[in-house]
């Protein structure tokens, strides 16, 4: 599904991305997880193509990162998401409903799901300007969701979210388990992904430090947050 | 990707930025503004005018106030072209759009054109109602039709998909309000020296360059040069309002003007592509 070989990322000087390579699979959770600056959003960057790597390749489905078609079963959630403000919830999901080349009356029953699956219910019409930042997160969610992606790529999902915000997307995340959906997740927060999550990866200042099941990983008596912190501090 | 498949995605986002800009509370102010402004020059036409001693016939004041009016317009819309402009691409990175939108399987040239198309119809349709006001009102109020006035509004409109370009290309390069006027000193440059070209064909400046001047006979060739070859905004603007005089024989005049806009339009267009696959987006 997803297949980074040799990747490396340089701006000017630093070294975001050191020579990364992994693949997920179909259908697995899988979290990347990182300190701050430790090269988690250049690679979810290089995969959806806003950024092109110094060398290396990276591959969506087989197809490279770099070909728009790569992206025709993704769903994307940015960390600190935005919405235009002059738009309605509604309006913002029936967009990105079109971009898909979902038809019209589909696309209004599309957001109809969507809009229940994210508990928002008779917020979708009022503007973006007025809702919380958990809201907006949320209705993030639901464009990722829409056009049900094989690949979903949530970059910090539970970014800004107070702590029943957090649970909700988790649990809107394990509700979609069983669609066989592949997930890219970024996260920091250890707990959650411990939760959710097949397999991590763990990067520190661009290198790959591990890349295993969660039950690998993990020995017994620790936590992922003891391992995360015995890997990133050497 | 196919062009079956292109260009409903471009429609899509030509129509999303269409949309967007008319929805914007500065655009309506400013276009409302512009509509009044336009529709005060009706005072204009009910003037009586004496040249020598004579006084001008109503077609001739319609037709001559008119070509003035059409001249502000043009220029006019295409500062607010570049002005709307400007922003587009920061606006858009700040609201999410930009990722959204390039996180679908969309490729980035059907963003930039969809961006760019949709930027110069805002600008066209815009000035293109500016032009309505003006010929409604010669139609309605002086019964003067001048069809050609909506025909020369529509060849004008090359000169705003020159501005959006421009302008789309230099805000990637530069702070958005450096592009802007960048783009505004193109256009400054070649309004004055066009005027200048204009007031040397008069025999007085035609006697006065005869003159010898020290200046070596090159240097007038360079100058002569960057002349030709710079962005003929005026020029087009003439040859659209050459459509407005009473009677077909002057024709069209050169359509040299035209020529040279539509070849930058190319050539920024191919640059504002190739520039912005190279960008990050954020």
């Amino acid at each position: 599904m997803i297949e980074l070989k040799n990747v490396t990322k340089q701006y000017e000087s630093i070294t975001a991305v050191d020579d990364v390579s992994f693949s997920v699979q179909p259908g697995e959770y899988f979290a990347l997880l990182g300190p701050n600056g430790a090269g988690k959003t250049t690679i979810v960057k290089m995969l959806l193509d806003f950024t092109r790597p110094t060398s290396g390749s990276l591959s969506l489905n087989g197809i490279p990162s770099t070909q728009a078609e790569c992206r025709q079963s993704i769903g994307y959630l940015a960390e600190n998401n935005h919405i235009p403000p002059s738009l309605s919830g509604w309006q913002y999901l029936l967009r990105c409903a079109e971009l898909l080349d979902i038809n019209r009356s589909e696309a209004a029953d599309h957001c109809r799901r969507i809009v229940e699956l994210i508990g928002m219910q008779g917020r979708e019409n009022t503007k973006v300007g007025t809702y919380s930042k958990g809201m907006v997160q949320r209705f993030g969610l639901g464009a990722a969701l829409m056009g049900d992606p094989k690949l979903l790529i949530l970059d910090e999902p539970t970014s800004g979210l107070d702590p029943i915000g957090i649970r909700e997307i988790r649990q809107l995340l394990e509700s979609l388990k069983g669609n066989g959906m592949t997930i890219f997740l970024n996260s920091h927060l250890l707990s959650e992904v411990e939760k959710i999550c097949d397999t991590a990866a763990i990067i520190n200042r661009g290198k790959l430090l591990v890349k295993d099941t969660i039950s690998a990983i993990v020995k017994d008596g620790e936590t992922l947050e003891d391992v995360f912190v015995r890997l990133v501090k050497g | 990707m196919e062009t079956s498949k292109s260009l409903p995605l471009i429609t899509k986002i030509t129509k999303y930025t269409l949309i967007d800009e008319v929805q914007q509370r500065s655009f309506v102010i400013l276009f409302v503004f512009c509509a009044i402004c336009v529709f005060l020059i009706r005072g204009c036409y009910q003037g009586n005018y004496m040249v020598n001693g004579q006084a001008l016939d109503a077609g001739t004041i319609v037709r001559t106030l008119s070509k003035a009016t059409f001249h502000v317009i043009g220029a006019g819309v295409m500062v607010i072209a570049a002005l709307l402009s400007m922003r587009i691409f920061r606006r858009d990175r700040n609201e999410g759009m930009q990722s959204c939108i390039l996180s679908k399987p969309i490729a980035r040239w059907h963003y930039v054109m969809g961006k760019a198309l949709g930027l110069w119809v805002v600008s066209a349709l815009f000035m293109f109602i500016l032009h309505s006001i003006v010929f409604l009102i010669t139609s309605i109020n002086l019964k003067v039709f001048m069809p050609e006035y909506l025909v020369a509004s529509l060849l004008c409109s090359i000169n705003l998909l020159f501005v959006v370009i421009a302008v789309l290309l230099l805000s990637l390069l530069m702070p958005d309000i450096v592009a802007f006027l960048c783009v505004l000193g193109i256009g400054v440059v070649g309004f004055v020296a066009d005027g200048i070209a204009a007031a040397s064909q008069s025999q007085i400046a035609q006697a006065m360059l005869q003159q010898p001047t020290g200046h070596p006979q090159s240097d007038l060739t360079w100058w002569k040069v960057v002349y030709v070859l710079w962005p003929k905004l005026l020029g087009v603007q003439q040859l659209a309002s050459s459509l407005i005089e009473s009677g077909a024989s002057r024709g069209f005049g050169t359509i040299y003007p035209l020529i040279n806009v539509l070849v930058y339009c190319l050539i920024l267009g191919a640059l504002l592509f190739k520039r912005f696959r190279n960008e990050d987006i954020v």
